[in-house]
């Protein structure tokens, strides 16, 4: 989230799109309900009719898959009744940014400016700013750390300034290069992509994009409806540029909203669950672009901005992974991280590839339950069949801990030769540390009963491996040492592995003096003191300040990590002083665009920052440089300037993306691997750069074969795989078992009744379950046609002692997107009959 | 205490069943299936379809084609007991293990004087209180149903279903705060075109001390329009004196076998949305019709 729950109070309107948030965010609605009695306007777009749009003002579906559709339209509709908020956008943004020449699109083929047939990529050197002046770093006065001692040596980048166009008529600007992009996009055009009647869908674009006048605030909650497609991150991105064009991001009530699953999934993100990332964002070494820490820094620090500090970053971290053993003489260990080669080879999906091409051996799955919660399920327990070993820790039986068991594989169990252990685990209540929302709040939680007897925490599970695997290395050598002995590890605090040392590890500290094994550590206050010099240590920068409490160094009480007041400076529901959202405390990210150029807010009543002409009010973090210091001592305030966007090296928001996103610089539609019509606005039906689709395991099916489309998704009775909840009797009997919902028209004409059992299929699998049979779902019509879309739930499975169903999951397709590879759950097709 | 009241704004529930949960665990419900088991899936998301022996509070489901080309108007609703101020099920309870919590209003019972008459039920009218170990022995039959909370509230907390609402549909105070509160709302969603909107609960029975604020027609709502008391509480009223062996007796002596358990008893019924049917749970037997065409609900 770039904003936080609480903060959905503030909204004048919310548009819920990919996200069923009253069921899978319950906690959201406290919020939702709360804007809705000061009289904003609540649109939901969901192919269904969910327990969301029954409180919603304006209901619209729409056919799964053609989220940039929508949006596209909403884009061309906002320049056409020029409902973009003009000081914002021409300020702020890159609207006015001249464009590379070069840059083209064409319609007809569906490719941009640089496509690559061999490589299957795009060379985005045409997707460029033109530069206006170029200025070096001044390493004598603000970059004068780039040569303090210590600092590891590399070439610093050089601000090539963008050329503008204020008046915004220049053919290459961004304005005039998205209105031309976008134009295409009607209401009549989208509407026959999309399925919904043009005048519902003109009703949504004409409400949403008031909430591009100043002083209103628009929010856009979303979830995985947006994310699960193969083009999902530009799905994401497309709803970026429609809240930076109504002026949306960074001011109250408004923000582009992940509402995030599991609690801890934004920890996870945070902590480098993706493989092309380090702790915090930072990016993992790889082979070809930054096999060196001099590579890595020239790569990767940005030539003006926040980024400019990455090096502080990087080099803490690199003391916090190997402490003493990293030394500027051996760039503080950063040869021994692994270098990765195109990091998309190591994601979830295709590491079952590398099962069943028998180059990976062993697998730890941890908390998670992929031979359930993975596309095209069937392949991934086969490919499971081909290890040697998996290691699964969960609190109850999972299906990837008995992928043996599988209703298609116990007869021959016998011959699949695959060593299976089970570690049980203590339960979120039986630990303390932290948990994250996704409002980037962490929380400190106390442990309130000790874990049963036979289970360890994953702390424990994790400190225990690490010390085995490193006594036999020290014990018996092996292949590449270094990155198991180098490492610095002494997190025991009375003789067991502690959460509170993990906390001063995360938290960052001065290296002179640490010592750890005698709880010895002056941690720092927030990351504003990292330095690139080896002088401090911080596993994930963002964290920073979370936990920097010296007086109470074994006290989570006394840390900013759970601090309960209830202030609310400012009366729009910031609450600092409720425990520590990163970065810095900061609860809206990109606060300074919530004010104009003159720093005076767009709302007067709703004020994160205010210039009051001598200095900055903050009732929120800045998330800007408000102040400089002075060699005195005293700080000076920086008068209200464009720069609103400081994590950035252009300090403006992008519109128009110049490199960040490698299969489109502006989101384009395209159809889901499996769809049921052609691609009506270019040549190309899948996004070009799909990833995976060769694979074998895919078997994309046609739509002669497999005429209806099909979602899948979760219901609020029940959590993911089920283990938890299925466990819980007044769950249970909440909802009993998996369903698919079915359109009356439709089952009128397969001749199923409510609550019938119904065979689905596709190539990848065929599964039965009960049908609900609704006018919650309707046909749509696309392209002229009647399309019907099916949904199905997808929380059983044959692991649990009290239900069992078949896997959703078998159905749905193993591609992904070539941003953040992840699968494409959302959209395919399927057959399916009375069973 | 002043008279207090469970508040249940029906516009802002998102029928999450998170009260529905909540009660179950604060009272140590088990399921009332078998073991763990879920039950059978009955083609709605209202599950399970009623109350049940162990189950004292559901939300109701119920969809009514909207005007438009989208979506139907999705009537979430709340079933348990209305804690009525003049309960037909107090008055009939011939053990006197029902009773009026005089400080608050709400009622509630003592489970170790109920002798499992389930009269109670025959009396209600909304059909709410429950018994367990209701079967062939019929030993040891118990009333379930809810209580308020009275436990917590006494210790100055909310019911465990209100406290766990995140939308802020269920709230909990004095009843005629809750009122007042109620028909605030109900004139908010008329203005908002929620022209059925309504406040039940005021007067009915006497009032009770559950408020619902319905956005759509009462007849989306499982609810009586015009709840009276029981025929059967004139009836048996005499017995209230009594003691509950003496009641025992008498009944007994009524020819009410309680081998069987039998009482009235509403069947388990579930909606089947094809036919427009209510149907019963347990045998499948069409117990109403509803001809849409027709004009029925």
């Amino acid at each position: 989230m770039t904003s936080h729950w609480e903060d959905m109070e503030n909204a004048d309107y919310i548009l819920t799109c990919g996200s069923n948030n009253a069921e899978n965010h319950p906690v959201s609605m406290k919020w939702v309900n709360r804007a809705l009695d000061k009289g904003a306007t609540w649109i939901v777009v969901d192919p269904r009719f969910t327990r969301t749009a029954a409180l919603a003002d304006i209901y619209c579906p729409i056919r799964s898959g053609t989220d940039i559709a929508f949006y596209a339209g909403m884009i061309n509709y906002i320049f056409e009744h020029d409902r973009y908020q003009h000081e914002y956008c021409l300020n702020y943004t890159n609207l006015s940014y001249l464009i590379n020449p070069d840059y083209s699109y064409d319609p007809e083929t569906g490719l941009f400016s640089g496509w690559n047939e061999e490589t299957k990529s795009y060379d985005q050197s045409t997707w460029g700013y033109q530069t206006d002046t170029e200025t070096p770093w001044d390493t004598e006065t603000t970059y004068a750390w780039v040569k303090g001692e210590g600092v590891p040596e590399f070439d610093p980048p050089v601000l090539k300034t963008p050329k503008k166009d204020p008046t915004l008529k220049d053919p290459n600007c961004v304005y005039q290069i998205m209105k031309k992009h976008y134009s295409r996009y009607t209401i009549e055009a989208v509407s026959n992509i999309c399925g919904m009647d043009a005048e519902t869908l003109e009703l949504v674009y004409d409400t949403y994009t008031k909430s591009g006048e100043p002083g209103k605030a628009g929010t856009i909650l979303y979830a995985l409806g947006q994310t699960q497609h193969h083009y999902g991150a530009n799905n994401t991105r497309i709803m970026s540029v429609v809240q930076l064009l109504l002026g949306n991001i960074g001011v109250p009530g408004g923000g582009l909203n992940a509402l995030r699953g599991e609690p801890n999934v934004q920890g996870c993100t945070d902590m480098c669950i993706m493989p092309a990332d380090l702790p915090g964002y930072l990016h993992w070494p790889t082979s070809d672009g930054t096999p060196s820490l001099k590579a890595w820094c020239e790569h990767e620090t940005y030539s003006d901005g926040y980024y400019t500090n990455k090096p502080k970053f990087m080099v803490s971290f690199l003391k916090s992974w190997f402490g003493k053993n990293a030394t500027f003489e051996n760039d503080y260990g950063y040869d021994w991280l692994p270098k990765v080669y195109k990091p998309g080879n190591w994601t979830s999906m295709r590491t079952f590839e590398h099962m069943a091409e028998g180059t990976m051996h062993g697998y730890f799955a941890l908390g998670q339950n992929p031979a359930h919660s993975s596309g095209n399920t069937k392949s991934v327990r086969e490919s499971l069949a081909h290890l040697d070993w998996l290691v699964c820790a969960d609190l109850y039986m999972t299906e990837t801990a008995s992928f043996w068991n599988a209703p298609d594989m116990k007869d021959k169990a016998a011959d699949i030769q695959t060593e299976c252990y089970f570690l049980p685990v203590a339960s979120i209540m039986e630990k303390p540390g932290t948990i994250l929302n996704s409002g980037r709040l962490l929380q400190w939680r106390h442990e309130a009963a000790p874990p049963a007897e036979g289970t360890k925490t994953d702390l424990e599970i994790m400190d225990l491996l690490h010390k085995k695997v490193a006594e036999l290395y020290e014990k018996e050598g092996g292949v590449c040492p270094e990155p198991i002995l180098k490492q610095k590890w002494d997190y025991d605090i009375d003789g067991k592995v502690d959460f509170r040392a993990v906390a001063w590890e995360l938290n960052g500290y001065k290296v002179d003096g640490a010592d750890f094994s005698k709880q010895k550590v002056d941690l720092l206050t927030n990351f504003t003191q990292l330095a690139a010099d080896g002088s401090t240590a911080c596993a994930i920068w963002i964290y920073s300040g979370y936990y920097n409490n010296n007086e109470a160094l074994l006290e989570p009480d006394e840390q900013p990590v759970a601090r309960r007041g209830h202030e609310d400076p400012g009366n729009i529901r910031l609450y600092p002083n409720w425990a520590f959202s990163w970065p810095v405390n900061r609860r809206i990210i990109y606060n300074r665009a919530s004010a104009d150029m003159k720093g005076k807010p767009w709302n007067k009543d709703k004020v994160c920052v205010e210039w009051d002409g001598k200095e900055w009010i903050r009732n929120d973090v800045p998330d800007f440089a408000f102040q400089k210091a002075n060699p005195d001592g005293t700080n000076t305030p920086i008068e209200p300037n464009n720069k609103a966007f400081f994590m950035r090296w252009e300090q403006n928001a992008c519109l128009f993306s110049t490199g960040g996103m490698k299969d489109m610089p502006l989101p384009e539609h395209y159809e889901p691997l499996e769809s049921p019509v052609k691609n009506l606005m270019n040549g190309h039906q899948n996004s070009p750069m799909i990833q995976f689709a060769d694979d074998p395991s895919v078997k994309a099916g046609t739509v002669e074969e497999y005429p209806y489309v099909a979602t899948t998704y979760s219901i609020t009775e029940h959590w993911q795989t089920g283990q938890q909840t299925h466990s819980c009797p007044s769950l249970n009997e909440s909802q009993p078992g998996q369903f698919i919902e079915i359109s009356r028209e439709l089952a009128e004409e397969k001749g199923i009744k409510n609550g019938d059992t119904v065979r689905v299929w596709n190539n990848r699998g065929d599964i039965k379950m009960k049908a609900m049979v609704t006018h919650r779902l309707v046909p749509l019509t696309v392209n002229g046609e009647t399309i019907h879309e099916v949904g199905m739930i997808h929380h059983w499975g044959w692991a649990h002692s009290f239900e069992q169903d078949d896997l959703t999951n078998d159905l749905t397709p193993n591609v992904g997107d070539p941003n953040s590879f992840i699968p494409e759950y959302k959209a395919f097709l399927v057959n399916l009959e009375k069973a | 205490m002043t008279e207090q009241a469970i508040y249940f704004d029906s516009s802002k529930c998102t029928a999450c069943k998170g009260c529905q949960a909540a009660c179950k665990c604060w009272n140590n419900l088990p399921t009332s299936y078998e073991l763990n088991s879920a039950g059978e899936f009955t083609g709605t998301l209202q599950n399970p379809p009623d109350l049940l022996p162990n189950t004292r509070l559901i939300i109701t489901f119920n969809e009514k084609d909207r005007e438009g080309k989208y979506g139907v108007d999705w009537a979430f609703g709340r079933r348990a007991c209305m804690h009525c101020s003049n309960p037909s099920c107090v008055n009939v309870c011939p053990s006197g293990a029902l009773y009026i919590d005089e400080e608050t209003g709400l009622v509630t019972y003592d489970s170790g004087k109920c002798i499992g008459c389930q009269y109670c039920r025959a009396a209600c009218p909304f059909d709410v209180p429950r018994h367990t170990n209701v079967g062939l022995t019929g030993n040891n039959i118990k009333i379930n149903k809810c209580t308020g909370c009275v436990d917590r509230v006494k210790q100055g907390r909310k019911p465990a279903c209100v406290s766990t609402c995140q939308p802020g549909a269920l709230q909990f105070g004095d009843r005629d705060e809750m009122i007042k509160m109620a028909h605030e709302r109900v004139d908010y969603l008329k203005s908002k075109g929620f022209e059925q909107a309504s406040v039940y609960g005021e007067d009915q029975m006497g009032g009770t001390h559950v408020i619902y604020v319905l956005k759509y027609g009462l007849d989306q709502y499982e609810l009586p329009a015009d709840p009276q008391q029981s025929g059967i509480t004139d009836a048996l009223g005499v017995l209230k004196p009594l003691t509950a062996a003496a009641a025992v007796a008498t009944l007994a002596g009524l020819g009410i076998s309680f081998a069987t358990g039998v009482g009235y008893k509403r069947p388990t019924m579930r909606y089947d949305e094809a036919n427009h049917d209510v149907v019963d749970a347990d045998t499948g037997e069409v117990i109403k019709h509803i001809d849409r065409e027709a004009g029925e609900l």
